[in-house]
């Protein structure tokens, strides 16, 4: 999308869009691409995903190319921090359930998921992490019945 | 017996005070789960289930219906207050809900919902005592082909919902179908889309995006703009609602239990076609419609009342002909075999004390749940005065658990992880996820019904117009297409977009 | 449940601190019970139910874990790479069981899960409206011979036990019906009642929880007729060769020690001659058929080259 910015024309959130939609669009038809399309009366599993891939991709010309006419507007400036701590502790967490069990992993995810926010302070995050992961394993995992193990063994 | 002596029977059933108290668990544990995003009420029921088998049938069957209709009540709680739909039917309910509770107007939002709910369940509840077999066969009239046609018209009308320009609604609905359609071909087996993982076998669960658009995603773009510090709401002008308010939003609720009603009966998305086809027509009929999107109360109001009633309503197929509509109904169907009650015709007239109390007992559940709701409203919007610095990491650890819980599974939280970074693009795009659940919702119901129709006439087509009901939806579709290509209403429509922008 | 969760973890705590060693079987450590299915659905509910009895006769606990997906290869997935310990069972169904190791690629080896027990098999049958004019499968294949691809019938999806069912059928009596898909049984019986197909594929136990005034079963797909519905002939009564049951048991991986197995089997064998169990399962229409797993197992081969020659014909464009 980068590439997209440098012109001086161009509305960048409706190119990203357009992106966006050609993208799915064109990924769609690629995996489809083995199914059968089949006739109308028996129509094989192929049909629609390729009728909406190929819609898709013409939405996405639609509102692509009128914008690359328009005067240029930026897309929102993006901040990797948040972005990318939250992904990483909602990720973590899925593992550390799995393997470690339920506390370690909702420590892990509140504690993790605080360095999104550079203001807090640790006696804060520590005693919230505690209070959560009390909370969760007393109204998740036994009160509601998660199947989840509570401890890493 | 004459219809006041049933209802009599119904409400002597249901009044016995341990009848009342499995009403009240019922609705309690339902506003729970409900309020808890991803944790959802089929899974709650299936493990409350065995629970039951110790309890008199009719206990065990009034408890599980007030988990159900408890949920729906509690769903729109955290659509409104941290936009985050429980479930499919409480989507809409984030548009115009959310918006309010950053004008410091959340009490009056959950308020509206809370009443508008039970004035929905209360017309629903009536209408299955007094019309439940008659409307039954208006479920049974649906065929393929008439699902096709609705489908049709559904996800058009899906294009109002989102106020930015109709060709990004409409692409993001087609990135929805496109999502429905992974997973495992239901009429070939074959696997589509899948990218050969075995646990998109089954499809994407709806909680899973819905958790990743709108639960990851509106916590990262918080976070982006100031950090923790910079998401402040508009302080509480008032808890309740205004006089105005009331007097703008009853037209709309009255209009949302007829739709809700009707469009509770049928099987599949029933309610969630219902609070978006509700909030659509709000759109459609409204005075300012280019207002809506910015927390008007009749956005709240109309989808609020529609997937109540539709909650209400699908109970009839599963009582007058035994056939479970959703999957929640199929449960509940598990839980009457399980006492050995055969729901259908025979229930009727056989067991009249477990229809009608059942009946009953849902008014009363009703009742209580704005007896409960109303004053945890205060409760609820002081959740809001709590600094978003510790407010975040909790959503993210409930939306974490309802994620994994669904399956057991790393691969759906990290599916979700995924359906974050996706939402925040869109939301760099400037292209609204509405459309995109909608269509994720009906795609699949539109695809099999629409080879279903195929097949049965053989690949012709000829059908949809001529039979009654699907051909006055398809006529229905058509003006709505017309007016939406018309210049004028193309132009309200930017007219609304600009302002918004402004 | 609260109480029973509590158990269940403080009893995990404890065998984690003591260690498990395979003489203490099976009371120093829960059972995991995983089940193929979601929650609700019938397997899990049969599951649910019976898993007290198995704690009161092998004083274990029996957690339930459901894994669905993939029409049971996720949970057989897990039952594979569980430890040989006997501490792992799961449910097994046919015919996904047999049906899944045609044409597709596993990700584990059908040869390493055992079946433990059967605890219930349940023949397929037709349905019509209780109106319609068939009568009995005779009357259905008489016009279906006059009016090829006009009869329309309700199944599941391609593979499933009413189209498997249906293509014998069309085989057995030289005739050609049109299968339109569902999303499940329940969604096929609506269409049924609407008259938008002509005819639906569901299990004898789900006939007979349907209300019965308005649905009419043709035949059952079993040799023997099913307790749960004696006066509906057979197909093979009736003239033409279709057999179709779902089973539904246990099973544990192969390598599990053979006395521990047959440990799981008795019990399981006793707690189907429980009358308080059997009074559960009528109310579930469960049509209980005990069959010890080294028998069970042995059925299957014929089976699933029975199942390889349908698919073929499917393959075969029908």
């Amino acid at each position: 999308m980068a590439r997209l910015q440098d012109t001086a024309k161009g509305d960048g959130p409706d190119l990203l869009s357009a992106g966006l939609f050609i993208g799915f669009g064109a990924l769609g038809l690629w995996m489809s691409r083995g199914l059968d399309f089949g006739t109308l009366a028996q129509m094989g599993p192929g049909f629609l995903p390729r009728v909406v891939c190929l819609l898709l991709i013409a939405v996405g010309l639609a509102v692509g190319l009128p914008a690359l006419k328009r005067p240029a507007q930026a897309i929102e400036a993006i901040r990797l921090r948040p972005l990318l701590v939250i992904t990483i502790a909602v990720v973590g967490f899925a593992f550390a359930a799995t393997h470690a069990g339920f506390v370690l992993a909702s420590l892990w995810l509140v504690i993790a998921g605080s360095l999104a926010d550079p203001g807090g302070k640790w006696r804060h995050v520590l005693s919230l992490a505690a209070g959560l992961t009390l909370f969760g394993a007393l109204v998740f995992v036994y009160g509601l019945g998660v199947q989840v193990p509570l401890w890493p063994f | 017996m004459t219809f006041v002596d049933l209802l009599f029977l119904g409400f002597s059933e249901a009044i016995t005070p341990a009848n009342l108290a499995f009403c009240l668990l019922g609705a309690l544990l339902g506003t729970l789960i409900g309020v808890l995003p991803g944790i959802g009420p089929t899974a709650t029921i299936a493990v409350l289930l065995p629970i039951t088998f110790f309890l008199p049938p009719l206990a065990g069957i009034i408890m599980l219906s007030g988990i159900y209709y408890g949920a729906q009540y509690g769903g729109s709680t955290t659509a409104v207050l941290v936009n985050l739909p429980g479930e499919a039917s409480a989507v809409v309910t984030t548009l115009d809900g959310y918006q309010m509770a950053r004008q410091g107007r959340a009490g009056a939002a959950l308020a509206v919902a809370a009443l508008g709910s039970f004035f929905a369940g209360t017309v629903a509840t009536f209408a299955i005592a007094v019309a439940g077999p008659t409307l039954s066969s208006f479920a049974l009239s649906f065929g393929p082909a008439e699902y096709v046609s609705l489908m049709v018209f559904g996800l058009l009308a899906a294009t109002i919902l989102a106020s930015g320009p109709v060709l990004k609604a409409i692409g993001m609905i087609l990135i929805g179908l496109l999502l429905g359609m992974v997973g495992t071909d239901q009429a070939t087996g074959a696997e589509r889309l899948t990218f050969g993982a075995i646990e998109l076998f089954d499809g994407i669960d709806f909680i899973v995006i819905a958790i990743g658009i709108f639960g990851f995603s509106e916590i990262i773009a918080n976070l982006e703009r100031t950090g923790s510090e910079g998401v402040k709401l508009a302080p509480l002008s008032r808890l309740w609602p205004t006089r105005e308010d009331f007097h703008n939003s009853w037209a709309a609720v009255l209009r949302g239990t007829g739709i809700g009603t009707l469009l509770g009966l049928l099987p599949g998305g029933g309610a969630t076609l219902a609070s978006f086809s509700a909030y659509s027509l709000e759109k459609r009929v409204s005075k300012h419609p280019e207002k809506f999107g910015t927390g008007v109360v009749e956005g709240v109001a109309a989808p609020e009342a529609a997937n109540n009633a539709a909650a209400q309503s699908s109970f009839i197929p599963l009582l007058t002909l035994g056939i479970p509509s959703n999957n929640m109904m199929a449960m509940m169907l598990s839980a009457f075999m399980i006492h050995g009650i055969t729901p259908g015709p025979t229930v009727l007239t056989n067991q009249p004390e477990i229809f009608w109390g059942l009946v009953a007992s849902m008014w009363i559940g009703n009742l209580l749940l704005v007896v409960i709701n109303l004053p945890m409203i205060g409760l609820w919007v002081k959740l809001l005065t709590v600094p978003y610095r510790l407010l975040y990491p909790a959503i993210l650890l409930f939306c974490c658990i309802g994620v994994y819980s669904m399956n057991n599974r790393i691969f759906d939280v990290i599916l979700a992880a995924g359906f974050g970074l996706l939402g925040y693009a869109f939301r760099k795009a400037k292209c609204e996820p509405g459309p995109l659940l909608l269509g994720f919702v009906l795609g699949p119901l539109l695809e099999s019904n629409l080879r279903r129709t195929l097949l049965i006439t053989q690949g012709d087509p000829s059908i949809f117009v001529e039979r009654p009901i699907s051909l006055v939806m398809l006529i229905a579709t058509v003006i709505l297409l017309a007016l939406m290509i018309l210049p004028s209403f193309r132009r309200t429509r930017e007219e609304a977009f600009q302002e918004e922008e402004a | 449940m609260t109480i029973t969760k509590t158990a269940v973890l403080t009893a995990t705590l404890l065998a984690a601190g003591t260690g498990a060693a395979l003489a203490d079987w099976p009371t120093d450590r829960p059972i995991e019970l995983i089940v193929a299915f979601a929650p609700g659905g019938g397997t899990d509910i049969m599951l649910r139910t019976l898993a007290p009895f198995l704690e009161t006769e092998l004083d274990a606990q029996f957690p339930v874990l459901n894994r669905p997906g993939a029409s049971g290869e996720i949970a057989y997935t897990a039952l594979s790479q569980a430890r040989p310990d006997g501490y792992t069972v799961s449910s097994l169904n046919t015919p996904g069981f047999l049906t899944m190791q045609i044409g597709r690629k596993l990700r584990y080896d059908p040869a390493d899960i055992c079946p433990i027990a059967r605890i219930v098999e349940d023949p397929g049958t037709f349905i019509v409206q209780a109106g319609s004019e068939y009568k009995s499968l005779t009357d259905l294949v008489a016009f279906a011979k006059a009016n090829p691809g006009a009869v329309s019938v309700g199944t599941t999806g391609v593979g499933t036990d009413e189209h498997l069912a249906m293509l014998q059928l069309e085989q057995a009596a030289g005739i050609d019906l049109t299968a339109v898909p569902f999303g499940g049984a329940n969604e096929a019986k609506t269409a049924l009642l609407g008259g938008h197909v002509a005819m639906i594929g569901l299990n004898v136990g789900e006939y007979t929880t349907s209300d019965r005034s308005s649905f009419r079963a043709l035949a059952q797909f079993a040799e023997q007729r099913s307790t749960l519905a004696p006066d509906l002939p057979t197909a093979k009564e009736q003239g033409f060769d279709v057999l179709m049951s779902s089973e539904r048991g246990l099973a544990a991986r192969c390598d599990v020690p053979e006395d521990i197995r047959a440990k799981l089997a008795t019990a399981v064998d006793t707690a189907l001659a429980n009358p308080e169990f059997q009074e559960k399962a009528k109310q579930q229409a469960l049509p209980l058929s005990f069959k010890s797993g080294k028998d069970w197992q042995a059925d299957m081969p014929a089976r699933l080259e029975r199942f390889t020659e349908i698919f073929k014909m499917i393959e075969g464009g029908q």
